[in-house]
């Protein structure tokens, strides 16, 4: 009798504790993109492990998730318990109160492996608020069977002097192969992300310590020539069109000697679809020598809105989608070269992954050449290397990349260009931060 | 005449003349109510309301249906509920209770008309706070409480200043709300196409819509998501065609707004309300919401605590200051008028300054904290449910009562100091109104009309218990005579008074006129289409709303200034017709 009644109140006991532990589950907003596509699939994974806790993936592009994350995230609304951001909207939001600090997670998850500037990229007030599953600079794709026809050798930290005139002995118009690749499309993540970089290196900035436009400076008016005049030259037709896609298939067709753009492209310019995946050299981004290289930073990361009210098990699924194990992970199922890069140290010192990345080197260099705090060579009172951390600057980027792009398309002159970029700045700060 | 008739005309021409019904010969015709509720009806509160449907999560499609609906309701409303009664008697709503409803009555009415015409005098002093914090780098308000000490200090100086010129110039605010409304109705027009570009932008990375079908999905993506600002699912089609019924509840059914539509010629003329429910509140709604999505979007800020100052500045440039301010004291300035009568009304032994100060100082403390003006659409439902038993008492009376052969003014033929079924009757409609709104069985916004029909009922059923089935001769022959005599009072004005509105119609004025209509109206419109429609990227977008709001302010500089000046031309015209006794135009 008493050990029915024992057997009793345990199956009781147990059943309460099943009850308690309720299921929970998180619902995650993210991008459309490789890298999620991917995490979703692997997730079963961390739910086998984790049986109290269900996901449910809301994937959307990028516009449509910036707008509706940003809408309920800043009205505290907790629709998300996860979301997806990147290095631009972490620092804001996060200065805004929106998300959780990820403060308290486990000892295993190795905070300090993280990349101290992709870390430095996703906090706020030495607090880190994204998780980064993502990482990326700007490095120099090169093809190397070019460059020693034509007798060139490549420096590891190229010069634009040297790239410049590279791409001009390159030049082989008749055979359509073009000097160099360069962004044309207009947006504030597509021209202007390269071009801002291209612009820190010649020793420009977007605004100066009292936020007044510097468009209209010298180094900026030299980036832009630089950059029409070349890209004129032997670029691409119809290079305002392009963007990172289009560039990217450019090159692997093999009709591009030079291309300067993201660090992500690395893995695909030698992949089975590239047509010249056995001549691909890498260098870093190249510079003007005044401190300052044409890279820059992004991560995508993984936050917590402030509205969640399952902060917890969300602080759980992140620590376990961007751990060491998780890369571990894809390695195992997919191969190393199809491990998302660019977030931890020892990513980096794992020979498997430098034996499948040949680019890795160059990019752990590209990363950690860059400083999101210092991004230019003279001061400035923003952060951010290839973008300002202000909310205004998507809108500024766009239309400034808008008015560049016309340039690149001979549709109006440089100094028009300019002088245009220079008062649209202006228009919008100046409304932005008369309200503030 | 005999002595006691000469007497009762002179009492009668001694009477203040809001306690008489409206003579004949000072009707209107529909223009003036087309105007007037288009004015009352586009203002600050506008911003507040549209940005309020968003942050309670109603979906596109419901906003487009169910405002049209709750909107097309109040207007049968005004017109088949309040003018007949309006028309019928020629007197407010606050001298019918007067006459009617004995002592206490009329007293405890006002006592909840100054309670809530204080709350939107102070949330719409508030709303034109919002607008001058930013002229002097006062932070966004973001908490129902004030959180600098500045944007208090300029909240309750605007509202000192608003008190004072309501006691000292109520009628020149009065009369410069009338010039209001077209500059009113374009700009928010204006201010919705300026920011949709940006706003689509973000979302689909074009500027440009392509069809009405781009409009719905943008305003369904990005401001009536359906979601509520506590990310719950929102309101359905029933609460929004609901709100925008009971947004003016006590003004229909509480019959308010008797004091308006006393003046019409005809009860019809109730249906020319559309001019303020279906462009103020149907088109106004939504496209301050528009503008408060985007400008919370631009500025990174929820919609719920985005400030319609904020909002105005980024879809209309400085001008958007202009139309907080003004929006904000036109419509304040009535409300601090209408409460301060109320506060008289309700303290009669105070001193009239004395009791207009307590008013303001009620009104000054209540504009600093942004609470208020944030709350003003369940404020505003509310305020109905607690009005809207008298406007039943009142339906009874004038509708039931002569088909049931009971007397319309019983109670002040009996004679007796208070209507106690009219006190029991709102007591009765009070607990039940709270009582549903506790227990949760409909949504709030509509139980007024439970309310309504229960206050009918128990009225008509006390009032009989009470007399109101019974005659009273010696009391009717009075009031009959009295009627008579107020006829004959009337007709004497009517002699004296020229009663036809004088338009200005000289040339100068046509002059003036045509300028105004055209610089400060058609140029303001073309601009903003051209930001909507002519902008195929952002950049183009940015010259073409730089080029709108550069432009509009001077519009509206040169409006203002002209509109005035024709307004008190024709007015010198129609002194100078009315003194020379001379036959002038019509209108």
């Amino acid at each position: 009798m008493t050990l029915r009644i024992a057997a009793a109140f345990t199956l009781a006991m147990l059943a309460g504790s099943t009850l308690a532990r309720a299921e929970t589950t998180l619902t995650i907003a993210t991008e459309d993109n490789g890298d999620m596509i991917r995490m979703q699939a692997l997730s079963q994974a961390f739910e086998a492990d984790n049986p109290d806790i269900k996901l449910d993936w809301l994937v959307l592009d990028e516009n449509e998730l910036r707008q509706r994350v940003t809408t309920d995230i800043a009205t505290k609304g907790g629709q998300f318990d996860i979301v997806t951001i990147g290095t631009y909207e972490a620092p804001i939001w996060a200065e805004r109160g929106w998300l959780v600090p990820l403060d308290n997670l486990p000892k295993s998850y190795d905070v300090d492996d993280i990349l101290p500037p992709i870390r430095e990229a996703l906090s706020f007030d030495g607090e880190l608020y994204g998780a980064p599953f993502y990482g990326e600079s700007a490095f120099t794709m090169y093809r190397t069977d070019l460059f020693e026809q034509a007798g060139l050798e490549m420096p590891e930290k190229p010069t634009w002097e040297f790239i410049k005139d590279a791409a001009r002995k390159l030049d082989d118009e008749s055979n359509e192969v073009y000097g160099i690749c360069l962004r044309g499309k207009p947006g504030w993540g597509e021209n202007m992300a390269f071009l801002t970089a291209m612009a820190n290196s010649y020793g420009a900035r977007w605004f100066d310590m009292d936020w007044k436009p510097q468009l209209d400076s010298v180094a900026w008016t030299a980036t832009i020539t630089d950059y029409i005049e070349l890209m004129t030259e032997v670029g691409p037709p119809d290079a305002e069109a392009n963007g990172y896609n289009e560039n990217l298939a450019l090159f692997q067709s093999g009709k591009c000697a030079i291309w300067i753009d993201a660090t992500a492209a690395g893995q695909f310019v030698i992949d089975a679809e590239s047509n010249v995946a056995d001549s691909v050299g890498f260098a870093l981004a190249p510079d003007k020598g005044l401190g300052k290289s044409a890279n820059w930073l992004w991560a995508w990361a993984l936050a917590i809105p402030a509205g969640s009210e399952h902060q917890d098990a969300a602080k759980r699924f992140i620590a376990w989608a961007t751990s060491k194990e998780y890369l571990e992970l894809v390695a195992e199922k997919e191969g190393w070269s199809d491990v998302p890069p660019g977030t931890r140290t020892s990513l980096y010192e794992n020979q498997a992954y430098l034996d499948a990345a040949p680019f890795a080197k160059i990019t752990l260099e590209s990363i950690q050449a860059a400083d999101p705090d210092n991004p230019t060579v003279e001061d400035v009172p923003y952060t951010g290397i290839q973008y300002v951390v202000i909310p205004e600057f998507q809108g500024i980027g766009t239309a400034v990349g808008q008015r560049f792009a016309d340039a690149l398309a001979g549709e109006i002159p440089i100094d028009e260009a300019l002088e245009n970029a220079q008062w649209v700045t202006g228009k919008v700060i100046e409304r932005a931060r008369f309200l503030q | 005449m005999s002595n006691t008739t000469t007497d009762t005309r002179q009492s009668i021409a001694d009477m203040d003349d809001e306690l008489l019904p409206v003579p004949r010969h000072r009707l209107h015709g529909p223009g003036h109510f087309l105007g007037l509720y288009g004015s009352e009806h586009v203002a600050a509160t506008e911003f507040v309301i549209g940005a309020a449907f968003v942050a309670m999560g109603a979906t596109i499609h419901d906003i487009l249906i169910g405002l049209l609906i709750g909107n097309t309701l109040a207007v049968l409303s005004f017109w088949l509920i309040t003018a007949p009664i309006a028309v019928k008697t020629r007197l407010s709503l606050y001298t019918y209770l007067q006459h009617n409803m004995g002592e206490l009555v009329p007293r405890l009415y006002n006592g909840a008309n100054v309670l809530i015409f204080v709350a939107i005098s102070a949330a719409m002093i508030t709303v034109s706070a919002t607008a001058v914090r930013a002229l002097f780098d006062i932070p966004p308000q973001i908490y129902p409480y004030p959180t600098n000490v500045w944007f208090a200090v300029i909240a309750a100086s605007a509202s000192v200043i608003a008190v004072l010129v309501a006691y000292y110039g109520f009628n020149v605010v009065a009369e410069f709300g009338t010039i209001c409304t077209p500059w009113l109705m374009v700009m928010f027009t204006a201010g919705g196409m300026v920011l949709i570009p940006s706003l689509n932008e973000t979302l689909t990375g074009y500027t440009t819509l392509s069809s009405f079908s781009d409009f719905v999905n943008l305003a369904g993506t990005t401001v009536f998501t359906g979601i509520n600002a506590e990310g719950e699912p929102g309101i359905g089609l029933w609460e929004v065609i609901g709100f925008a019924w009971a947004a003016n509840t006590f003004a229909h059914f509480g019959l308010v707004d008797m004091a308006l539509l006393r003046y019409a010629k005809k009860s019809i003329y109730g249906l020319c309300t559309a001019t303020g429910m279906m462009f103020g509140h149907y088109v106004a709604w939504i496209s301050a919401a528009l503008m408060g999505a985007a400008t919370a979007y631009i500025m990174k800020l929820s919609i719920a605590v985005v400030a319609p100052g904020d909002v105005a500045f980024y879809a209309l440039g400085a001008t958007g200051f202009v139309i907080v301010i003004i929006a904000g004291w036109t419509t304040a300035n009535p409300n601090l008028y209408r409460a301060g009568l109320a506060a008289q009304a309700v303290f009669p032994n105070i001193a009239r300054q004395k009791v207009t100060l307590m008013v303001g100082a009620v009104v000054v403390v209540g504009s600093c904290f942004p609470f208020i003006y944030r709350q003003i659409l369940p404020i505003l439902a509310y305020a109905g449910l607690v009005l809207v038993p008298l406007g039943g008492i009142v339906f009874a009376e004038q509708h039931i009562f002569p088909r049931l052969g009971y007397k319309s003014n019983w109670h002040r033929l009996k004679g007796v100091k208070d209507n106690m079924p009219a006190l029991i009757t709102w007591g009765i409609c009070l607990a039940f109104g709270f009582g549903l709104n506790f227990l949760n069985i409909i949504p709030f916004v509509y139980l007024f009309l439970p309310t309504w029909l229960l206050s009918i009922v128990v009225y008509t059923i006390l009032a009989k218990k009470y007399g109101a089935d019974r005659s009273y001769p010696e009391a009717e022959k009075r009031e009959q005579e009295f009627q008579k005599q107020v006829e004959a009072y009337h007709a004497e004005l009517a002699a004296k008074e020229k009663h036809e509105h004088v338009r200005g119609t000289t040339i100068p004025i046509k002059i003036i006129r045509a300028i105004w209509i055209v610089i400060g109206l058609i140029v303001p419109a073309v601009l903003a289409w051209r930001v909507l429609f002519n902008s195929p990227n952002l950049y183009d977008y940015y010259v073409n709303r730089e080029l709108f709001y550069d432009i509009t302010i001077w519009c509206t500089l040169i409006y203002f200034v002209l509109a005035w000046t024709d307004l008190q031309l024709s007015k010198r015209m129609q002194r100078s017709a009315q003194s020379s006794g001379a036959e002038v135009p019509a209108e």
